[in-house]
This record gives C-alpha cells, structure tokens and sequence, in this order.
C-alpha cells in the first residue's frame, strides 16, 4: 500500500513517528552550540624561527627561504607567505580549506627535519603553530586598579582565573598588560668598578648564593637523616647583605656597589582602559564550545568574584563577541517568527479557513525542526547561516502542504469522505509534488558541493534547505493527508448555511475578479505575442546594462560597534611619548562620541613578553592602539563607519602621527576586507620607493582609506662597530663583548627569588642613569681574562644607522603590499580605480604588481557562484525534462529565470544594495524557487491540452485556475523572506541583502511567469503538438483505406 | 439470479462497500483500480498525469428483488454529486456452480 494510504489509515503511527522527529528536533535545538559562523577552520600552518643576533635579509637567506623550500612540497599547500624581521623568522603557509591540518603538520614536521642541518648553528628550532578560530579570543576585559596595581598580577590569577578556568569550554584565559614583580639590582657602575668587581661576577654569587642542596644521609644510630644545605633567600632584603667579594680583606657587600629594588618590571607599554590604568584579561574557548554559553557563565562568575577582590580593582567588558553573535541571533529567530506569522497570514487569506491553515503552517515547525537534528548529528553550531537558511526554507516548506490540501479539499467539496478525498487526491499529486521539490534541491544541493570560502560557508545553506524542502515533502504526502482526513468536514454544498463568513463577502469576490482580468491579460497578451516579447527583451537587456553599474562586494560588512585604531609615530619616539599622544587620541575619541561610547582602551609601546602576538604584528614603541566599544547598534543614529571617518579626519590633525589606520569590526570578520596591490620585487629600496609612490596615487583615489604599506619604516638603530685587530689584542672576543653588552644594558637574569610559591626573577644590570646616552655605553668597562677593564671605546666605535626593515616574501618572491580599506565605495569599484592608477604609472619591468586582497576573494567567490549558477541550470533542466518528458519545455520554463535575475538587479538598484556573494547567492536560488511557479503553469496547460483544449483556451484556462497556487507560493516565499530584507539590528546588513534580492528577483519572476511563460508557450509548443498528432494518424492511416 | 457490476470513482469506494453491508448482500468481487471514460458525460479516469482519478468496479450476484434497492441506493449515490461518477449495470445470470 501506498505511504499516504499507510498514514491516513494508520493516523496514530503517522502522528508518533512525526512527534518523534519533533522531540529528536527539540533535543537537539537545546544542545546545539551556538555561533556567529558554521565553524570555519582557516587553514594555515605558521612556522616560527628566531635566530638571535641575525638582522632581517640574513633572517630572509638562511632561514626563511630554506624553511620556505622545505613546506613548498607539502600537500594541498596553496600559498606560502614569510615575514623576515630581526631575530625572527615567521612562515605562514596556506592550504586549501578543509586540509587536515594535523597531516599537514606532520608533513610540515617531516620537512623541516630535512633542512635543520642547513639552518645555521644558532638559529632556533623552527616551531610549528596551528591557527585556528578558537585562539581567538572571544571576551577582551578591561582591569583597572589604583592602590591594588602594583600586586594585581598574583591577585587575578588567585582570584579571577583560576576560578574562572573550572568552567567548561575554557581554552585559555591571559592578562596582557600586568606589572610583573622582580627583584632588580640597579648597579652603580663607578662603584663596581672601585671594588673590582664585574656584573658577571655578581651575577654567579647571586645564583651561587641562592641555593638549596640535599647533600646526603647521616646514619647516626637507629635513624637515617637527609642532610640539606638551605642558602635560599628568604626575604628580598637578604640580597642586600650577600658578599660579593673582597678587597684587601674586607668584603664587600652587595648593597656597596647597588641598591637592590623589589619591585615591578621597567613597563616598555603603556596600557590604559578609559584613560585608567589598566589591564586586559582575554578568554579563549576550546575549538567547539559554545561562545554564548561560556560567555555568559563567565559574566555571571564574574559577578560574584569580583566581591572577593579590593573595591579599587574594577573589571569591565572591552569586548563580548557573544553580544554580537546573541544579538544577531535573537534578530534572526524574531525575523523567523515573523516569516512564520506572514506565511500563516497568506495562507489563511487564500483558504480562508482556519483548520486547513492550520494543517499547512503545522509542515512548518516540523521540517524546520528537522535542520536541527542535521546540525546536532554533523556537530554543527546555530549561526547566522542556519537560521537564515531557516528563514529562507520557511516560505517554500508549504508549498508541497499547499498542492496536496487543495486537490483534498477539491474533492471533499464533490462529496467524498475526508478519509477517501484524503487517500486519493494524494495520489492524484504526490508525483507532481516529489517532482517540484526535486527542482529546488537541484538548485540547493550543488552549494554543497562547492569548494573555497564561499564553499564553506554556504554548505549549510545548502544542506539546510535541501533538508527541509524534502521533509516538507514527506510531510505533505503522509501529515497532510493525514490530518485533513481527521480536521476536514464535508461542507454542505447547497445545503442551507446559517451565515455567509465575512471572508466569502469580501475575499473569495475579490479574488474571483482577479482571476478573470488576469486571464483577459492573458487572452490580450497571446494575441499580441510579439509586443510582449520585444518588451520583455528590453526590459531584459536594459536590466543587464544596469546591472554593471551596480557596485560589488564580497560578504556585506556589520555594525558590530567595535573601531580599533592603529597610529605610528616617528620610530623610535619612547614610550612615555607615544602615551602623551595616546591621552590625545583619548580625549578625541571622548570628544567625538559623548553618547555612543561605552569602553576605550588604549596601549602605547609594545609589550616586551606580548608572547605570540607579538610575532603577528610590528611593535614598538612608537606604536598607539585603541580600541572602542560603542553602543549597540540600534541606539546610535551614526554607524560604526561613519564614527570611524570622523576620528580618521581628527587624528589628521595631530602631527605627531605619522601614520593611523581606523579599523572597523572585532575581529570576527570572516576575512579580510582591504584591498591590497601587491609589489613583487628583489630590491628593497626600489620596491620600497615604488610602494610609497603607489600609496601617493591611492590617497587621491576617492573611498580609499586607511593606507598602509606592509614594509616597516627604517628604524634608527645604534650599532657598536667592533674594530676585530684591537679587541683580539685586548683579550676579548665578539661574544664576551656582546654578553657584557647585553648583561649591563638589558640585564643579567641572575638567579629567581621564590616567595609563596611563584618565583621572581632576579635581575642584574646598571642603573639607567649610567646608560642612556652614547658616551655612557663607550665607557662600559669589560673585564678581560686577565683581569684589566677596557673601555668599549678602546675596541670600537657606537654609530647610528639605519636598520633593514621587515622583509615580507610571498609565493617566494619579496612582496610589498599597499593596502587600503574602501570607504563608501564598492571593493569591485574601487579595484578598478586602483588599477587605473597603477596603469598610469610606470612600472620598471621586472616588477609584477597584482591587485588582490579581499577584492581577490571577490572575484574567487564569484566564479564560485558562476559555476554554481552553472550546475544548478542543469540540474534544474534535467529533472524538469525527466518530468515533462521533453526538451522543448523545460526551455519554455527557463525563460522565466533571467526575468527573475532582471529582478534581482532592479531591487539591489533601488535599494542600493551591492552586488554581494549574499546577494549573488539570492539570484542562484531563485533558480529553483522561479522555476517551480513556472512549472505549476506549464504542467497545467500541458493537462489542458491533453484534456482537449485549444490551445489559446488551454493556457488561458490554465492561467486562471493556477493563479491562485502560484500567487500564494509565491507569497509565501516573498513575505518569508520580508523579515529577513527589512531587518536593521546586529548582524542584519549580512543577510538582508540575501532577502532583498529573492524578493526582487521573485515579484518580478511571478508576474513574467505569469505573462511571459504562455506566450512564449504559445510561440514554441504549438508545432511540435501538431506534429505529434500527425503522426499518430500516420501510424494507423491503414484504418482509413 | 442476476449480475449487478457497480463502476464507480474510487472516492465511492467506502460507500459501496457500506450499502452491500446495509443491503445484506455478503457475495461480491471487487477491482479495486481500472480504468474507463463515460459515453456521454463523464471524464476519463486513466491514473494518468492527464486524468489522474481511477475508478473501482464490483460484481455482485444477487436475488432478482434485491436488484431495485441496489439501483435505487445507487442513484442516490450518484445524486451527491454527479461529476464524482457511478454506474450500475445488470445482467442475467444463466447458471452457476
């Protein structure tokens, strides 16, 4: 027996195999994780060198390039990138999306092993590290304190991280900024060098000194006692009194030749949140674990530890990317709520009936809620992708419930029993039903299948809608019939009604009116075939032209209220300099933003133990960064760009600055959003030069912001020049005197002081008077082995020089990139101007430039949707041909999809919307959604035809009773996806373009259908049909002899 | 003895099989899908994309008195609504074994 005799006969079976999807639906909607994005693992493996002493182009030769060479074998590798700066080697490579990184890793490893032998002797073991979107971190906080400062470091960790890391989820939580305790030794050079004694030498009586020893067993009678030598200090006072030595039989103490400071670390940045001084605590979650879950048990912990801490410590939230990805997602579940009552609505006012609504809108809940179990089952997140994917499927899950209900609902009004009507007018569609369903999976299941970026990030889409779509299928061919049979009752039909519903007064009349001018039009337009074929034509080729006046972009950018800002200053300006123009950017942001800005932190310098991050990004301490946090969007009238322009034109002013950039966006964007031309050249200072020139030419480019050259400015730098005759003469070498160097200067880590469990370190090195300025270091005095100072002027000379900057290499080849982040202006466009201007200037030969960036991911994602688009034509033919068993009319169906794409064009014009991938992505799915009215018209006039009709009276008869069917779908469809247009909150300028342009393209797709299709039926059809008849009456002409 | 052959749309189906009930008429054979199109009115029930409805047919060998009531309970049906369709035809039953 048939699956939908089965479920009308059975309707308890048929309601408890659909509860349990519903229960294993609401089990997994509960634990799935929630995201921003379906998890993106960004494919890159970095491999990080350091080999001390070595400046940039020596880093280049003997260590990036053969690390280079050993990856460039690795599997799937799709480009290699390195940066050379001093001391550090970083080589970043990038595979193909969705490589096994551990693999590659392992490969990586095998590499590497080959070319350790080559890299030079003091070069450090290359380190592997793995980036992935869970080092992010996902909550920034702000710390400040006054009198509790100095300890906070201890007091956090104690009281805010340890207690924090039990809950689940939790990668990593750090501090950037903290004071770091240390004993120092502040030497007085004069002093030391009265009582013979060297840095060196206090160093190893300090290390000697501090010392705990077992030193064996004693056996004295019955017992065995460990002996132990304790020299450990105790207290930090204790260092002070330490004897270094003697002269002439007196020793000498330690507090003879310095004083000895426990206190906190010279600081080299300049951390302040809100103008306080303070500290940053980021949290990093485990790859997997649930953002918005983990922030808010974090926030709510928070709360309560924060009582235990002094009332001087205040904790605030920089950053909560949970706010963002909460935000957006209570956006989409109010857009999707809203789909679902605009559906409802459409239904109700066709049928007019509230049971049958009912029975239709059910097929909602259940195949949405069938998505959730696919995301549970593949470990997937809900994110903005899912849920819009939801809330495009909503309009089109009722369609199928639609046809089924109406063709029962036909033959219950000719008098059959529910049950009966139910069984058999399934029947009599569920082919057609299965079929329709086939041509939007055709469409939907190929973005599975695509690769890359966009590839990843619309698999669920894909699946989502494919999923659905089909359980909305099943849904109508077993639940509907179902249920009509239970909810349905045979109406009288001229038996005496008790009242007439204000419905058939004011709807069914109207409608009827409809029906029939719209098949007048019809009749009109089959008449004057050629009209509206040369009209469509125009409007058709017109919309093309108008379409390459419309501006292109990759992924729509959010409001997230997040500007980070970047300034230079003069390299080599200190520190305490950078921080006085930080309080300056301060005042400007507080200045500017009296209502919208909620959080400003700000660094100046760099952090000397910044750990990983600091190999990412140049430091300095000529470097300012600030980030804002501003008011969500919805209580702001000025968007984050806007805000972002308005501090570019006052940071303008300040001269100091000599270069800024203002970045929009926390991070979580999906990639990057500049445009980058990128020099390839092996001289230096010719690419250089030519890169300057480039970023010259960008500035007059108009929407071109935030220029910036990859290459670092040369930094002043001071070199000691050793003269090798003199300083062999002396007894020295090279080593000893850059040892000595860097023991006076940067200090001598002795020996830790250990007090309640954590050590500190103790550090010898001169005071800071005796070594800031040139003649200071020339008169550094080193021992000799035999014991005689030598002045380091006697063995060479202090210089000023400028050092080689950062050497950044890609695919091999040294790169410039001159990067610039439009403003106001499409990336498509503005690519176009940048290569204007380059054309403009003259490029020696043997110099390539390329245009890429995010304008390279642009253009990779467009052929991705062309080819997309590609594969769902045929797919969408083939099973349309399969259906009608014809070449001719899925032909005749098809015309109505460039009408859908005019559509798309004209509503992304008057809405000013950019051509995005989100956009693009619109059109393709309008593919199977356009498609689907279409072959509800033709199948229809086919069946009129075959009935008998004329053909003129077969498409306008058609046409008038598929009227309604594919208004309502489409309907449907269109105000589905109204909410999901016209929503302005977080997140919605990603998906709204999406909305606008299915809406666009299906208004005007419903109504060339509606036209256009039977002419074009009429054009095409007509012979064949006559040509089949003929030869029928040729095959028995015998008859008639 | 005579032959009635009820032809009727599928929708009928439940009814037939209730009027033999209330009739107590317990013998009958049934095809439960066939095919057919009516001479005058009537549209073709092929199964077909074109005529998707079916039509049943049942056979029933009953007394001659029973004949009437049968034809009478079957016109009532088709007064429900003509364009659903049934039909009723009645021959002679010769013999039977």
């Amino acid at each position: 027996m048939s699956i939908y005799a089965n479920a009308v006969k059975k309707p308890i079976t048929t309601l408890m195999i659909f509860l349990a999807v519903v229960v294993f639906g609401i089990y997994s909607l509960i634990n799935l994780p929630i995201d921003l994005y379906p998890d993106i693992e960004f494919p890159a493996i970095t491999v990080v060198t350091t080999y001390s002493g070595a400046n940039a182009s020596d880093i280049e030769t003997n260590i990036s390039v053969p690390i280079e060479d050993a990856l460039n074998s690795v599997d799937k590798l799709q480009e290699i990138t390195s940066i050379s700066r001093d001391n550090i080697s970083v080589v970043f490579a990038e595979f193909e999306y969705e490589t096994d990184l551990d693999e590659a890793a392992n490969e990586i490893r095998d590499g590497l092993s080959f070319i350790e032998e080559i890299l030079p002797e003091g070069a450090g073991k290359p380190t592997i590290i793995k980036l992935n979107a869970s080092m992010m971190p996902i909550l920034f906080y702000a710390i400040t304190a006054e009198e509790s400062y100095e300890g906070i470091e201890k007091l956090l960790e104690e009281k805010i991280i340890n207690p924090l890391n039990r809950i689940e989820g939790i990668g990593s939580i750090g501090l950037a900024g903290t004071p770091i305790r240390q004993v120092l030794i502040d030497v007085d050079p004069k002093r030391m060098e009265a009582y013979n004694v060297t840095i060196e030498q206090i160093g190893s009586v300090l290390q000697m000194e501090n010392m705990n020893m077992p030193t064996g067993n004693i056996k004295m009678g019955m017992l065995n006692y460990p002996l132990r030598v304790e020299g450990e200090f105790n207290s930090s006072d204790e260092i002070r009194d330490i004897v270094i030595g003697n002269q002439s039989g007196q020793p000498i103490y330690l507090r003879d030749v310095a004083t000895v400071k426990d206190s906190i670390r010279e600081m080299s940045i300049d951390q302040r949140i809100n103008g306080q001084r303070g500290i940053t605590m980021y949290v990093m979650k485990q790859s997997g674990a649930n953002t918005v879950k983990i922030a808010r048990e974090i926030n709510k912990e928070l709360q309560e530890l924060q009582n235990t801490l002094p009332s001087d410590i205040s904790i605030e939230v920089i950053l909560d990317s949970s706010e963002f990805i909460s935000g957006s997602i209570r956006n989409l579940t109010e857009t999707l709520m809203f789909a679902l009552f605009f559906v409802m609505m459409v239904v109700f006012f066709f049928l007019g009936r509230w049971r049958a609504t009912l029975i239709i809108v059910l097929t909602i809940p259940i195949s949405l809620i069938v998505a959730f179990i696919y995301l549970y089952i593949t470990d997937n997140t809900i994110n903005i992708i899912s849920l819009s994917s939801l809330s495009i499927a909503i309009g089109m899950v009722v369609d199928d419930a639609i046809v089924v209900l109406e063709n029962i609902s036909k033959h219950i009004e000719r008098g059959s029993s529910p049950r009966e009507a139910a069984i058999y007018a399934t029947n009599e569609v569920w082919l057609a039903v299965i079929v329709t369903t086939l041509t939007v999976v055709a469409v939907f299941l190929p973005m599975t299948m695509i690769g890359g970026m966009t590839g990843v990030l619309f698999r669920q889409l894909g699946w989502i809608v494919s999923i659905t779509v089909t359980t909305s299928t099943i849904a109508a061919i077993t639940l509907t019939p179902m249920l009509s049979s239970k909810l349905l009752s045979l109406r009288p039909k001229n038996g005496y009604r008790t009242r007439i519903s204000k419905y058939e007064q004011i709807v069914i009349p109207w409608l009827n009116e409809l029906d029939s001018r719209y098949e007048k039009a019809l009749r009109w337009s089959l008449h004057n075939k050629l009209l509206i074929t040369v009209i469509s034509f125009i409007i058709f080729f017109g919309s093309i032209l108008l379409a390459t006046g419309l501006n292109t972009s990759f992924i729509p950018e959010s409001d997230d209220g997040y500007i980070t800002v970047a300034a230079e200053l003069q390299s080599g300006t200190r520190m305490e300099e950078s921080a006085r123009i930080a309080r300056k950017i301060d005042s400007i942001a507080v200045a500017l933003l009296p209502d919208e800005l909620e959080l400003l932190s700000s660094s100046a310098g760099s952090d000397e133990s910044g750990g990983i991050m600091a190999i990412f990004q140049s430091s300095g301490s000529n470097i300012i960064n600030h980030s804002i946090s501003l008011t969500s969007a919805e209580d702001r009238d000025v968007t984050v760009w806007d805000i972002a322009e308005r501090i570019r034109q006052e940071l303008q002013k300040i001269p100091e600055i000599i270069k800024f950039n203002v970045t929009t966006g926390g991070g979580m964007s999906m990639s990057t959003t500049t445009l980058d031309v990128q020099i390839f050249g092996y001289d230096i200072e010719q690419t250089t030069l030519l890169a300057d020139q480039i970023a010259e030419h960008l500035e007059t480019i108009p929407g071109a912001r935030d220029i910036e050259i990859s290459r670092e400015k040369s930094k002043p730098e001071l070199r000691f020049d050793i003269d090798r005759e003199k300083m062999a003469a002396m007894g020295l070498n090279t080593t000893t005197v850059a040892m000595a160097l860097n023991n006076r200067i940067n200090g001598l880590i002795a020996t830790q002081y250990r007090e309640g469990g954590d050590e500190y370190n103790v550090v010898v090195k001169f005071n800071e008077s005796y070594r800031n300025s040139i003649s200071d270091i020339e008169n550094i005095a080193i021992t000799n082995p035999l014991g005689n100072k030598i002045r380091l002027s006697e063995i060479g000379t202090i210089r000023e020089y400028w050092s080689t900057p950062n050497i950044e290499r890609q695919g091999r080849q040294r790169v410039v990139t001159v990067s610039t982040t439009p403003y106001k202006v499409s990336l498509g466009k503005l690519a176009a101007d940048v290569q204007t201007e380059i054309n403009k200037m003259d490029i020696p030969p043997e110099i390539i430039i390329e245009v890429g960036g995010a304008f390279e991911d642009l253009q990779e994602s467009f052929t991705d949707l062309a080819m997309l688009l590609m594969l769902s034509l045929i797919l969408v033919y083939l099973v349309m041909a399969s259906q009608f068993e014809s070449f001719r009319m899925p032909f005749i169906i098809m015309f109505s999809i460039p009408f859908a794409f005019t559509g798309v064009i004209l509503a992304l014009f008057i809405t000013n919307t950019d051509l995005s991938v989100i956009a693009g992505l619109g059109a393709i799915m309008l593919v199977g959604i356009a498609v689907k009215n279409a072959i509800v018209l033709v199948d229809y006039i086919n069946l009129m035809r075959d009935r008998g009709y004329d053909i003129d009276d077969a498409i306008a008869l058609a046409g008038k009773s598929r009227l309604r069917p594919v208004l309502m779908t489409a309907m449907t469809t269109i105000l589905g996806m109204m909410p999901l247009a016209l929503s302005t909150g977080e997140g919605s300028e990603i998906w709204s373009p999406m909305g606008i342009s299915v809406i666009g393209g299906l208004v005007f797709s419903t109504v060339v259908t509606m036209l256009i299709v039977p002419v074009i039926y009429r054009v095409f059809a007509r012979r064949g049909e006559r040509d089949e008849k003929a030869q029928v009456r040729r095959k028995f002409d015998f008859m008639d002899k | 003895m005579k032959a009635v052959l009820i032809i009727y749309n599928q929708a009928h189906t439940e009814r037939i099989e209730y009027m033999l009930d209330r009739l107590g008429i317990k013998g009958y054979t049934q095809w439960p899908t066939i095919m057919g199109r009516g001479s005058e009115t009537g549209e073709p029930r092929m199964g077909t994309h074109t005529w998707p409805e079916l039509n049943s047919a049942t056979l029933t060998i009953i007394e001659d008195q029973k004949v009437d009531v049968v034809l009478e309970k079957v016109k009532k049906l088709d007064a429900v609504n003509e364009e659903v369709g049934i039909r009723a035809f009645v021959w002679d039953i010769l013999d039977a074994v």
